[in-house]
């Protein structure tokens, strides 16, 4: 298959946070493209020698034919506006989840939200991402993430990005944030899933890692059903957190949209989210509850 | 103000009647004003150009002006000219010279292009490139000899103003006896229309994949796509999995669809049904041009053959057929003769069958014969990523016999020296490694000539379906002679992000492409993208490699690239100055690809840059 031999191999490292490598190229036997002269190439290997006299046609008024090889061989005026309009930047932004979380049984509901949105051209964008969750039952408590990135197109299909994050929780009257440098990996793996691999470096030095993946199913032009899956790993405990080495939680959730307009689908969903490993026993220490199964309605909306 | 418009009459010795095609296509023909305000009620319909004559005294007047039209029945802000979209037909006469003043009343910078027309480079009406636009408020007045004739077109190259219906026809009667002989002639302008902000469209591109695809493999088509096949499910399941490994939409044929666009036949849509008036027996000539921005259309009429006598306003060696391709920009004429008095369809249904534009050949007005059921949208398959080389693929030309000799062709000094050889050219060429950058998603893995391939969704309806390898040039064009000099051009683009350029590049990144004046060069164009791009050179012809000679091959503005092509064309350098050199599809232009060629004394010297 031909995205074999210039796939990329994505290899998220803990630690430093992420890196990319392609894949070594095979060299083809045959004669290729490769041996065949660009414009400039087929410029430069030209000989000057005279070319044959062609018939001279109409020239603009009051210019002779050398006055228009002449300024052909120049840029056009400043003063004239570009023919194409090819750096125009664009703004954008998708809520991709503003959903009502339905806890199961006594569970409070939650409020869950995501949202991402870019600036800039094809190559170079500012990307933002936001997502949050807050309860409004019983003690009021919630908590935000929001990256602030610098984007860069460096394959067809993937970005790099390098930017800062801050993060809020708060219960009752209580209050934190941090900060913390960013860089993620985000683009559209073979069998088109969207994957979104970020790495964090806390401003108390704590590494944490985050991977999104998601996919969509098209059942008719319109419905669409999208699994999806986040994990969370940590790079040490960080107490405070609540946070163990290792694999910290899983979200695996299902979501069904109707495609109103592209832009604009209202949706039904399960969410089961489970702390993990030495995180789960810091939570049961604790009496907390280490998983949930949420039923889901939202709505996913573009500008 | 009319009185500005008022074209004096056509030279009386010509023994042909003009119909107006405004009068051809009237309200009779559609009872459908329809549930619409009074203020719609008022509004005057789109398609209703009129005509005008360039290269008579005094000259003509073109005005510019935003105006509100019925289009398809439904109210739609238009930029119009002269009052209407299209704008009216504009008839030149080889050997004199065309006067048109055009008058910009619109509240931003425009232009008009005379697409397929040779004229100094300051005429050509290219902002940034042969002019610096026309101002609002102001009137820029064209002024140039008609050295050719055939049927061509003009439209903005400002912005995404065609979108919203800057363009008309332009025919040139020649200054001799015209080799094709008809009775009566009729306009056909196809275009694409939408209620949209272009400007929202092209955002909408951008932003988001596959905004306008509403024919998308889904788990609902699987069993349509059983059936059309004759694949099992797991076969259906396994080949959709191999596009969707390589991250492609094999239904991405448009871009731009009948999920925004309303499709146009000379300004009226499907259920205005135009009426091209014709009596039994007479040779009626249609002269086709697809004016749209975005859109192929597949052109019929069931029932009748067609004979296809011109092809981008040259006299072709007649071709008989019973449906056309036409890539965004190109013009064809054809012969139709009705066999009685019956009425016929003239179908142009679009390459993704989203939509169709449709017109009757009838006697009178007011008949209409059957509309013909649109076919299933065409899918495309592994021959447009180059996956055929061992497959006998119909429409591979040459033998394999030929392999030998391709290769070493493709070996032979490259670039300097003496002369490229004219006939049995290399049929294939594998794709080097340089991938073009983020800006490429380069799918060909070889690039193969193509030009028996009528297109996707085409050629499997049991009727004849024209091809470029048919077309020949009915006499020898001038200039022929075998290039000194060729280039590769590599068309590129990134769907998923909605960048297009060439050789990897948008034109703000790239360098003006020399041409060397009196110069005959070759340009093999090596279509890396799964699209079809219709590329248009400003200036000079293109002679298009279409397997015949020196002699017969044709020559022509605008050639269609298809997905994993390698097509060919050869230039003679003959028009100083700077040109554009570009895909004509709206967007994609819009989106970089675009080159600026510029015609210079020498070719030395160091890369002048395009956006200076």
């Amino acid at each position: 298959m031909p995205t074999r031999d210039r796939s990329l191999v994505l290899v998220p490292i803990l630690v430093a946070g992420l890196t990319l490598t392609a894949a070594a190229q095979d060299a083809p036997d045959l004669p290729t493209t490769a041996d065949r002269p660009g414009h400039r190439e087929s410029a430069e290997q030209h000989d000057e020698a005279p070319p044959p006299e062609v018939e001279t046609p109409p020239l603009p008024e009051g210019m002779t034919l050398d006055e228009v090889l002449e300024r052909a061989a120049s840029p056009p005026p400043a003063a004239w506006p570009d023919p194409v309009p090819d750096t125009r930047p664009y703004v954008f932004a998708f809520v991709e989840q503003l959903e009502w979380r339905f806890g199961a049984d006594d569970a409070p509901d939650h409020l869950g939200w995501e949202a991402w949105g870019w600036a800039g051209g094809d190559i170079n964008k500012l990307w933002w991402k936001h997502e949050g969750e807050a309860v409004f039952a019983g003690s009021d408590r919630g908590e935000t993430e929001t990256d602030l990135l610098y984007s860069r197109l460096v394959t067809p299909f993937w970005s790099v990005q390098a930017g800062a994050q801050y993060a809020n929780e708060w219960h009752g009257g209580e209050y934190e944030d941090r900060v913390s440098a960013a860089v993620a990996l985000q683009g559209l793996v073979p069998y088109k899933i969207e994957l979104d691999a970020s790495g964090y470096l806390s401003e108390d030095g704590d590494v944490t890692v985050e991977l999104e993946a998601e996919y969509d199913v098209r059942i008719t032009q319109r419905l669409v059903v999208q699994p999806r899956l986040e994990a969370g790993i940590a790079a040490q405990d960080i107490p405070e957190r609540r946070l163990a080495s290792g694999f910290t939680d899983v979200a695996l959730d299902l979501r069904l949209r109707y495609e109103l307009r592209r832009e604009l689908a209202p949706y039904l969903g399960i969410r089961y989210d489970t702390l993990l490993g030495d995180t789960a026993d810091l939570a049961e220490a604790a009496s907390e509850t280490t998983d949930n199964l949420r039923v889901l309605a939202g709505l996913r909306f573009a500008f | 103000m009319s009185d500005d418009f008022e074209a004096p009459p056509i030279d009386p010795i010509t023994r042909r009647r003009f119909l107006v095609t405004a009068g051809a296509a009237s309200l009779a023909g559609s009872g459908l004003v329809g549930p619409l305000g009074a203020f719609a009620a008022g509004l005057p319909r789109a398609g209703d150009p009129g005509e005008l004559v360039a290269t008579a005294p005094g000259g003509i007047d073109l005005t510019l002006e935003h105006r509100d039209l019925l289009v398809g029945g439904s109210p739609g802000r238009a930029i119009a000219i002269n009052g209407s979209i299209p704008g009216p037909v504009i008839r030149m006469r080889e050997g004199e010279e065309a006067l048109i003043r055009v008058h910009n009343r619109l509240p931003e910078s425009t232009s008009i292009h005379w697409h397929g027309i040779l004229l100094p480079f300051d005429m050509d009406g290219v902002p940034g490139i042969s002019f610096p636009g026309i101002p609002p408020g102001s009137t820029f007045t064209y002024r140039f000899p008609v050295r050719q004739n055939g049927t061509y077109w003009y439209h903005s190259h400002t912005g995404l103003q065609e979108q919203l219906g800057h363009y008309g026809q332009l025919i040139v009667e020649p200054a001799d006896r015209d080799p094709v002989d008809f009775d009566v002639e009729h306009s056909v302008v196809l275009s694409d229309w939408t209620f949209e902000d272009p400007h929202r469209v092209l955002r909408k591109l951008k932003t988001m994949e596959g905004y306008f695809n509403f024919q998308r493999p889904t788990l609902a088509n699987l069993d349509d796509q059983m059936h059309a096949t004759g694949m099992s499910l797991r076969e259906v399941i396994s080949k959709r999995l191999a596009w969707d490994r390589m991250r492609m939409d094999p239904t991405d044929i448009a871009d731009v669809t009948g999920a925004t666009y309303t499709y146009l036949m000379n300004g009226r849509a499907a259920h205005e049904n135009p009426t091209f008036p014709a009596q039994p027996g007479q040779r009626v000539r249609l002269r086709i041009v697809n004016a749209s921005t975005m859109t192929f259309y597949d052109v019929r009429v069931p029932g009748l053959p067609m004979t296809v006598v011109q092809a981008d306003g040259q006299n072709i060696r007649p071709v008989e057929t019973d449906e056309l391709r036409i890539a965004v920009a190109e013009t064809y004429d054809v012969i139709v003769t009705l066999p009685d008095a019956g009425a016929y369809t003239l179908f142009a249904e679009t390459m993704d069958r989203s939509g169709f534009a449709r017109g009757t050949l009838a006697p009178r007005e007011g008949m209409s014969a059957a509309v013909p059921e649109q076919r299933r949208r065409p899918m495309l398959t592994m021959a447009d990523m180059g996956m055929m080389m061992h497959g006998g693929m119909a429409g591979m030309e040459g033998g394999s016999g030929d392999e030998h000799h391709a290769h070493a062709a493709s070996h032979r000094p490259l670039a300097s020296g003496g002369e490229l050889p004219t006939e049995n050219l290399i049929d294939r060429i594998e794709h080097g490694p340089a991938r073009h950058g983020p800006e490429s998603i380069t799918m060909a893995q070889t690039a193969y000539r193509r030009l028996d391939y009528p297109g996707a969704g085409l050629g499997e309806d049991g009727w004849r379906v024209l091809t470029y390898g048919q077309l020949r040039a009915l006499d020898r064009p001038y200039g022929r002679r075998p290039p000194s000099r060729q280039f590769d051009l590599h068309l590129t683009g990134n769907m998923h992000k909605y960048v297009w350029g060439f050789d990897g590049r948008k034109w703000s990144d790239s360098d003006v492409i020399r041409f060397r004046y009196g110069e005959r060069l070759r340009i093999n164009m090596i279509n890396d993208t799964m699209m079809s791009h219709p590329i248009h050179l400003h200036g000079m012809w293109m002679d298009l490699y279409a397997g015949g000679t020196l002699e017969t091959n044709p020559r022509k503005h605008t050639v269609i690239v298809q997905p994993a092509e390698l097509l060919t064309v050869d230039i003679t350098a003959d028009a100083p100055g700077q040109w554009a050199f570009h895909c004509h599809l709206l967007y994609h232009m819009e989106a970089g690809m675009f080159r600026t060629v510029a015609v210079v004394r020498s070719l030395g010297g160091g890369p002048i840059r395009a956006d200076a």
